[in-house]
């Protein structure tokens, strides 16, 4: 990490390159992850990732609780699209032992998920406008969004975040009565708020002049680094594991894949804000769709045992690709829970996405990868 | 330059809005009837006496092993009075470990532990962490004093599936002798 | 007149000017939260008093029974003497400010000339704060706030220049005056924007507010400093918006002046003086809430390459209406249509489909 000192030309000023450290803690960093900058100036010349400032051994402890209790450690792992976790590791486990949950289950899981991904879009457009520099506007607007959802999920699971309300074969209890409506009026709701993130921030012309053409990537570059989500749809490719591979019941929904031209901050942005708006398609196909019946699926014990055998699921969550890597020797507990975090891979690109770029740059760039420290460091 | 003029319109017709935040202790938004605090013990008004009676199930179930449990002869139940065999000798939950998950609600075989909905299971605020762990008189007061109206005590999970306390609670019993392993179950 | 002794008067009006600027600030970093919190649809402070009146008290307590931290590396005097380096300019900067025809401290013949080159001082405070503090992000912070500052000077006294020029006098008073039935913001709206611009910019404000952006150099050269001696720069900055805003409403709407004229009682002047200074200050925390930041080089670019041009013309046409004695509505439709040139041109320079930035890899000291 020492920089090398560069012998100047004699026509150049002599200068030193300054090691920033933007710590753990700091405003823009979005959770504690510490990078080193070594600045020229203003511009970036390296970056030194450091992270585990947020380990807290969830794959280990997983090895330690039956599959039930391992649904509150997805929770906390990845904190803004809790369901989306749940999902893929209850997924996992039903691969697994060969359960399949019933129809209405299916549906309610993919309501949940996909408001879930709206609301941790929201985070994303509200933290990236405070990174730009809007003081705490575009926060309150998607947190008003983010309120609405929340409190249907409260109505449903009881908790505004940490749900644990997906089980192995099927979802706790079933939605109360009023969700139905309940659930066209968030939608609706959301739309507006939508609408006005849109209105505040997608023409706004500072943002673009802040965001348009700041670190492009190309799809090679991107599936070279391991981009999953929406940086790689950023980038033109129209790859979206709920189209390419589909899971549970997503092939019955229409949906368009938004992307984006250049892969820059900007097309980020665009394609997050863009696909808010097909989940709320999806989820308002699946309201239309969703059948009475069973909730859980029939015959299961209290505690579950799986069989012997390994499995990878993988999900498309707000980040991208999410797997889960399970590996039983039968029993009640698993023998391997291995998580494939899309924004730890995604980080492993910063600096070849960064060097070269400003200061305030390089903050913009993280806050458009969109990170949740707890899935990078689980 | 019309973007910006976008967000201005944007703003000033979100200024002319209701604002969406209220004056936290002095307005409570009210809880839905699923709200999951932490978890309280149920009072049997009819027996006087709580429903608990310290199986040990929801710790041995609890994925963070925040409660201990231990359980005597109930001595209603020599009277006459009661028709539970024993009941709950010492209850202690930490409230600062528990991560309400609701998986001690789900197992418990005699719907005796509920989380609780109100603003009291959910504001908790001590000057001292130890002052977080609570025992027996603690987790019943909620109900025995009447505070806690309307629990939460639909079926969850398991009990969609099929599984039913009643018929259970001797085989669960015979597996928890054999299989009385060290980590939680 | 306060009193016949000149010199009494002199310091009473001083002392005047001294309490009524902190209590300017405090009744308006109240005002600015609230607006703030309007625009995002919250409630601001309404804890701390009836609605929250009394939150600046709190704040202004708070702030100055704080302990005076010092980093220890610090540059000593470097680091204690900028916050008053920042301050005093804008002091003496309002003690020429005329409020009504009789209502200043005192009114020089070079009143706008005085204000203008002190308001050049608060920079150099700028600079001893990032350089004293001894920490990276001041100094990162302070290189900008020196960038930025000095390079908004200039559009801004061309701006008054122009002003100036068309007003013929440098006097306040006689420019309030001078505007009689018509405000000089119909014949020069290009001169107002630019003043309205390279002001934001020395407020140091959305979207100009690189040297203490929040969210990256968590507070720029202000970073180390607590207590008394952070309130200093936050009173500078706001006494400075009232500067800019009174000036804007002296030099461009009229003053007390319009529309009612001369022969209105001082009291309603001051109250109009008050609805227009009002005025701009909404304007400008509007624009706080609205609009994100621009980056450094962006914002030196739409200086030179937007806002100078764009001055030296309004100058041009000043002194060709001048020379030439044409009439001054010729003046008005020349700067509106320069004012409506430069919106497209910043329009176009932020739409541009950048040539991309593409990071280049330096291959020095980095991690295999």
């Amino acid at each position: 990490m020492a920089t090398e000192y560069r012998v100047p030309h004699e026509k150049e000023l002599e200068t030193i390159d300054v090691n920033v450290n933007v710590g753990p803690q700091h405003p823009a960093t979005h959770g504690v992850f510490r990078m080193i900058l070594t600045v020229d100036g203003e511009q970036v010349v390296d970056l030194y990732p450091v992270i585990g400032y947020m380990h807290r051994g969830a794959e280990k402890l997983s090895e330690n609780c039956d599959y039930r209790q391992a649904i509150g450690y997805q929770d906390r792992t990845e904190y803004l699209g809790q369901f989306n976790a749940e999902f893929c590791y209850v997924q996992a486990v039903e691969k697994l032992a060969g359960i399949q949950p019933p129809e209405r289950a299916e549906y309610i899981r993919v309501i949940l998920t996909e408001l879930n991904r709206i609301a941790s879009h929201q985070m994303f457009v509200g933290a990236f406008g405070t990174d730009i520099g809007l003081f705490g506007t575009s926060f309150m607007y998607s947190f008003r969004d983010r309120e609405v959802i929340q409190d249907l999920f409260e109505a449903v699971t009881g908790e505004r975040m940490m749900y644990a309300y997906f089980r192995p074969g099927g979802v706790a209890w079933d939605v109360p009565e009023d969700f139905r409506e309940r659930c066209r009026e968030v939608v609706a709701v959301v739309r507006r708020g939508i609408d006005d993130i849109d209105g505040l921030m997608t023409e706004n012309d500072v943002i673009i002049a802040r965001c348009r053409g700041l670190s492009p990537v190309t799809p090679e570059d991107a599936i070279n680094w391991g981009l999953t989500g929406p940086m790689l749809r950023a980038t033109g490719l129209k790859h979206d594991l709920r189209r390419a591979e589909p899971y549970s019941i997503y092939d019955r929904f229409e949906f368009d894949i938004p992307t984006g031209t250049q892969g820059d901050v900007y097309d980020r942005y665009l394609v997050r804000v863009g696909e808010m708006r097909q989940s709320l398609r999806i989820a308002e196909q699946a309201l239309e769709q969703m059948p009475e019946g069973p909730i859980m699926a029939e015959g299961l014990k209290r505690t579950l045992r799986v069989p012997e055998g390994e499995v990878y699921v993988r999900n498309e969550t707000p980040r991208g690709e999410y797997g889960i890597y399970l590996v039983s020797k039968g029993g009640d507990k698993p023998y391997r829970l291995k998580i494939r975090s899309p924004a730890f891979c995604s980080l492993s690109a910063l600096k070849a996405m960064s060097v070269g770029t400003y200061v305030a740059d390089t903050i913009i760039n993280l806050g458009s990868f969109d990170i949740v420290l707890g899935e990078v460091d689980r | 330059m019309l973007g910006v003029f976008r967000a201005i319109k944007t703003t000033v017709s979100a200024a002319l809005r209701k604002p969406v935040t209220v004056q936290y202790p002095k307005v409570r938004k009210e809880l839905p009837h699923r709200a999951r605090g932490l978890p309280v013990l149920l009072w049997d008004f009819e027996v006087v006496e709580p429903f608990c009676t310290g199986c040990q199930v929801c710790a041995r179930y609890c994925p963070v092993d925040c409660m201990t449990v231990a359980m005597k002869e109930n001595p209603k139940a020599v009277e006459g009075k009661s028709k539970r065999k024993k009941t709950v000798d010492r209850f202690y939950i930490d409230y600062a470990r528990c991560m309400r998950c609701g998986i001690c609600v789900e197992v418990c075989n005699f719907d005796a532990i509920v989380m609780n909905n109100t603003w009291e299971g959910v504001e908790l605020s001590r000057y001292d962490r130890h002052d977080l762990v609570m025992d027996l008189d603690n987790l019943l007061q909620q109900s025995h004093s009447g505070d806690l109206k309307d629990p939460f005590r639909e079926p969850m999970g398991i009990a969609h599936s099929g599984w039913s306390p009643k018929r259970r609670t001797e085989e669960e019993k015979a597996e928890a002798g054999t299989k009385e392993e060290g980590g939680e179950g | 007149m306060i009193a016949d002794n000149p010199w009494v008067d002199g310091l009473a009006r001083m002392g005047i000017i001294a309490v009524a600027i902190p209590l300017a600030v405090i009744v308006l970093t109240y005002v600015e939260r609230k607006v703030l919190g309007r625009l995002q649809m919250r409630l601001g402070p309404m804890r701390v008093g009836p609605y929250g009146t009394l939150q600046s008290v709190a704040d202004t307590i708070k702030l100055l029974t704080k302990e005076d931290l010092r980093p220890q590396t610090a540059d000593r005097w470097t680091f204690e003497l900028a916050p008053f380096v920042v301050v005093m300019p804008v002091f003496l900067a309002f003690v020429t400010l005329p409020f009504t025809a009789d209502l200043f401290v005192r009114n020089l013949e070079l009143g706008l000339f005085f204000i203008v080159a002190v308001s050049g001082v608060s920079i150099v405070g700028f600079v001893m704060a990032g350089w004293g503090s001894d920490n990276k992000y001041a100094l990162l912070g302070g290189a900008r706030a020196a960038a930025q500052l000095i390079s908004y000077e200039i559009p801004l006294v061309m701006a008054v220049l122009a002003v100036a020029m068309f007003g013929q006098s440098l006097n306040l008073v006689e420019l309030v005056e001078g505007q009689g039935r018509v405000p000089f913001v119909v014949w020069q709206p290009l001169a107002f924007l630019i003043f309205l611009v390279a002001g934001l910019a020395e407020l140091y404000r959305q979207p100009f507010d690189i040297p203490v952006a929040e969210s990256e150099v968590v507070g720029g050269p202000l970073v180390e400093y607590s207590g008394i001696r952070w309130s200093m720069f936050q009173m500078a900055e706001v006494a400075n918006m009232v500067l800019i805003s009174v000036l804007a409403s002296l030099l461009f709407l009229g003053g007390w002046n319009w529309p009612l004229g001369e022969e209105v009682g001082a009291g309603l002047q001051v109250v109009l003086i008050f609805v227009k200074t009002s005025m701009f200050i909404l304007v400008f925390m509007w624009l706080r809430g609205t609009l994100p930041r621009l980056r450094i080089d962006q914002m030196m670019a739409f200086c030179w390459q937007v806002l100078l041009p764009f001055a030296f013309l309004q100058i041009i046409i000043n002194g060709w209406v001048l020379v030439y004695g044409w009439p001054d509505w010729v003046l008005g439709v020349l700067s509106g249509m320069a004012a409506l040139a430069a919106g497209y041109l910043t329009y176009r320079m932020a739409w541009r489909a950048a040539e991309p930035v593409l990071p280049r890899l330096h291959r020095v000291g980095s991690v295999p």
